[in-house]
């Protein structure tokens, strides 16, 4: 008899919310897969684009920029093995500058935009171009919230070497961030 | 033991189980939300059937002056977005949310907070898009909004956009609902409740929800970029400045078509419910069934521009998504011949909610070969855009998962509320709706075949389309008499006194073993699992089906 009273082993609340942020980040790709999508459906009927000639400021800011924030990932993967490790300290220092980089992302973000000279009514691709680093800007956004919320939390002291989900969530969000950056990076500006 | 149990239930029974408004709108727990989506849920469809009844009486008659044409066009819009967004959908929803935990015995689901987020955020957006009634008309461009129709330029008033904020709220509600079923599924299940134990409409509300997970980010591009059109400038849809009118249909069909199948897979696990349990049997060829679900999840994606044949797309495209529209059409068959098979054979006691079952079976299998039949390049070139496409959305929208639904209805009704509404109102409903629901669209075949295209506000009387849009009409009425009878049904049985009989159905599935209406904590000792009907096996260990399966 398998009958019990005891909780049994599936309801641990830190892997139903890893399953439940993986489900979420599942559902954000293929929201930037349809965005994509559209992008290249315009830019199919459009053999006029010109890329990456549209921003003056060339290649060098824009890469700069993805460089710093793919390091970012690196810094935040730290901070969660820093975490396991039981060094609060250094995974409150490498949240801490995860959260930085985000916020120099968003400015070389804005920066690069404001230089392009594009504009969101200019026959679609300065809409395109506005709406998909606009979709990406407001996810890192929300994982640069997250983020604070989880360094506040650790600097109260709420996570230990075994209890850090919150820390470990985090991270993967902020990866799939990057990771959406780096394919856009290359429809917008590469190919 | 039980302490354990009353340890576990304490929290819950302080959130959820008080009584007073409060108590609901504090709730988290998931039966609470469940009645709460079931309960709104069915006032939208009352309101979107009102909508219907409007166009119909327009229609009665040539150069009918019930309706302008500018109302007429708010109205056909309403009642599709309403009867899609704000009824069929979440009453699956409402069912799922009060019966997973249930049949998987669990005590609620993964995330009771966000179950309750979502429902409020449901009903928010439902009023937000009806509010725009009030607040300067309508959205108009019918619910699959076809650019340019959509653009500032075509609708000059704020419908669209309040349509395009709803959808996104809805739309939002609904992901978040979804997420929270498949952790549920994957993570709540009892002791022994393995996949291949896992009841019918659990399964199907599982791919269900992977299916809105993965469809839902679609029409929220489409509809950020529409928003972006029309409130900052953007020219995505706007051909004549670079867009394209295309790109929103497209993207628009990749959630389109598989929203379809978001609404029927529910009720089709639904009737796999039911009907084992009226036919003393159980669900023949159960793994099948799974497949074939999972398949129609899989394929719903890859068929979205048969909604599109007539735009010209390229001979390779055409062939490639008419192909597949017929290959889909394989694993639904299968489902339709389990369920004949199921009850072959069977003992079968012909209560409401079997006759609803076997209605849903008889009307979805005409709408699905309607279906088969516009796969056909040159039939659907013929008959797009007129009547006899509306005649096919609602035999298997309607026909389909409507009478789904009211198969749940009358069957878990008596485990909610702890009454049963009564048989013989509920079976004039149920001749009321099923003749009504033939009279309305099987008509429409006639008039589309002689080209009455949909979504016109009348018609001149020398087209010989009016004795049958008067038959239509008169169906309509019907079925909403048999509405009507199911809400006095309701209210008679609610003012009644409850019997609270746990097992009126002899079933087989764990929902059945809590009582009824089911304690806040649902079970007070975990239950555990030996089979696909493990209260049948407590019930008749004899004949329990692990013993046969030994």
């Amino acid at each position: 008899m398998t009958a019990s009273t005891a909780t049994p082993a599936r309801f641990r609340p830190g892997s139903t919310a890893k399953v439940g942020l993986l489900t979420v980040i599942a559902s954000e790709v293929f929201f930037f897969a349809t965005a994509l999508s559209a992008y290249f459906f315009l830019r199919l009927e459009h053999p006029e684009w010109s890329l990456p000639a549209h921003t003056p400021t060339g290649l060098w800011a824009p890469s700069l920029n993805s460089l710093l924030f793919l390091a970012s990932a690196v810094v935040i993967w730290r901070a969660e093995r820093a975490a396991a490790a039981d060094r609060p300290r250094a995974a409150q220092l490498a949240l801490g500058a995860t959260l930085v980089l985000g916020l120099v992302f968003i400015g070389g973000q804005i920066f690069d935009f404001s230089q392009s000279g594009l504009k969101p009514d200019d026959a679609t691709f300065g809409g395109i171009f506005l709406a998909l680093i606009g979709f990406h800007a407001v996810h890192v956004l929300a994982g640069m919230i997250y983020l604070g919320i989880t360094l506040a939390r650790a600097r109260v002291g709420d996570f230990s070497a075994k209890h850090h989900t919150s820390i470990t969530l985090c991270a993967w969000f902020w990866y799939f961030v990057v990771a959406v950056w780096l394919v856009l990076f290359g429809a917008l500006y590469l190919i | 033991m039980t302490t354990h149990a009353e340890a576990l239930s304490a929290p819950q029974a302080a959130a959820g189980s008080g009584q007073g408004l409060l108590s609901w709108v504090m709730t988290v727990d998931h039966k609470r939300i469940g009645i709460m989506y079931l309960v709104t849920a069915t006032a939208f469809f009352v309101a979107g059937g009102l909508l219907a009844l409007l166009m119909r009486t327009q229609l009665a008659q040539p150069n009918g002056t019930v309706l302008s044409n500018a109302a007429y066009n708010e109205i056909f819009t309403m009642h599709g977005t309403t009867m899609i967004f704000l009824a069929i959908m979440p009453l699956g929803a409402g069912f799922g949310n009060y019966f997973v935990p249930l049949m998987i015995g669990a005590r609620d689901m993964a995330f009771p907070k966000l179950n309750a987020l979502s429902y409020w955020l449901y009903l928010f957006g439902g009023l937000f898009l009806f509010s725009s009634f009030l607040f300067g008309g309508a959205p108009d461009a019918g619910w699959f909004s076809y650019a340019p129709l959509t653009e500032k330029l075509y609708s000059i008033n704020h419908g669209m956009d309040y349509w395009g904020l709803s959808v996104l709220i809805l739309g939002t509600a609904t992901t978040i609902g979804s997420i929270n079923f498949v952790v549920t599924t994957i993570q709540m299940r009892a002791p022994g409740m393995s996949f291949t134990r896992m009841p019918m409409f659990v399964w199907m509300t599982f791919v269900t929800s992977v299916i809105a997970i993965f469809a839902l980010p679609s029409l929220t591009t489409a509809t950020l970029l529409l928003l972006l059109d029309r409130l900052v400038g953007t020219h995505f849809y706007n051909v004549s400045a670079g867009g394209s009118a295309l790109l929103w249909q497209h993207l628009f069909w990749f959630f389109g078509h598989p929203e379809v199948y978001i609404m029927i897979l529910p009720a089709m696990g639904l009737i796999s419910e039911v009907i084992p349990v009226f036919s003393r049997k159980p669900l023949f060829g159960f793994m099948t069934v799974v497949y074939s679900g999972i398949a129609i999840g899989i394929l719903g994606f890859t068929v979205w521009a048969h909604h599109m044949f007539a735009t010209g797309m390229a001979i390779g495209a055409l062939l490639f998504f008419s192909a597949n529209s017929f290959i889909i059409g394989v694993p639904t068959g299968v489902k339709i011949f389990s369920w004949l098979a199921t009850m072959w054979g069977g003992k079968l006691t012909f209560k409401t909610p079997l006759l609803f079952a076997i209605g849903f079976v008889a009307l979805f299998t005409i709408g699905g070969l309607d279906g088969v039949h516009m796969a056909v390049l040159p039939v659907d070139w013929q008959i797009t855009d007129t009547y006899y496409v509306v005649s096919h959305i609602h035999y298997v929208l309607f026909g389909g998962a409507i009478f789904g639904l009211f198969s749940a209805m009358y069957y878990w009704f008596p485990k909610m509320s702890g009454r049963r509404l009564s048989e013989t109102l509920g079976k004039w409903q149920f001749w009321l709706m099923f003749i009504g629901m033939n009279l309305t669209f099987f008509p429409m075949h006639v008039l589309g075949l002689l080209g009455m295209p949909r979504r016109i506000y009348t018609y001149a009387d020398n087209l010989g389309w009016g004795i049958w849009n008067l038959i239509e009409t008169v169906g309509a009425y019907l079925i909403a008499l048999g509405i009507l009878f199911f809400l006095i049904n309701f209210f008679r049985t609610m003012a009644s006194a409850p019997t609270n009989e746990p097992d009126p159905w002899d079933a087989f599935t764990l929902e059945w073993k809590a009582s009824s209406p089911p304690a806040p904590y649902n079970f007070a000792e975990i239950p555990s699992v030996r089979s696909r009907r493990p209260l049948w096996d407590e019930k008749y260990p004899d004949k329990a089906d692990w013993k046969q399966a030994e």
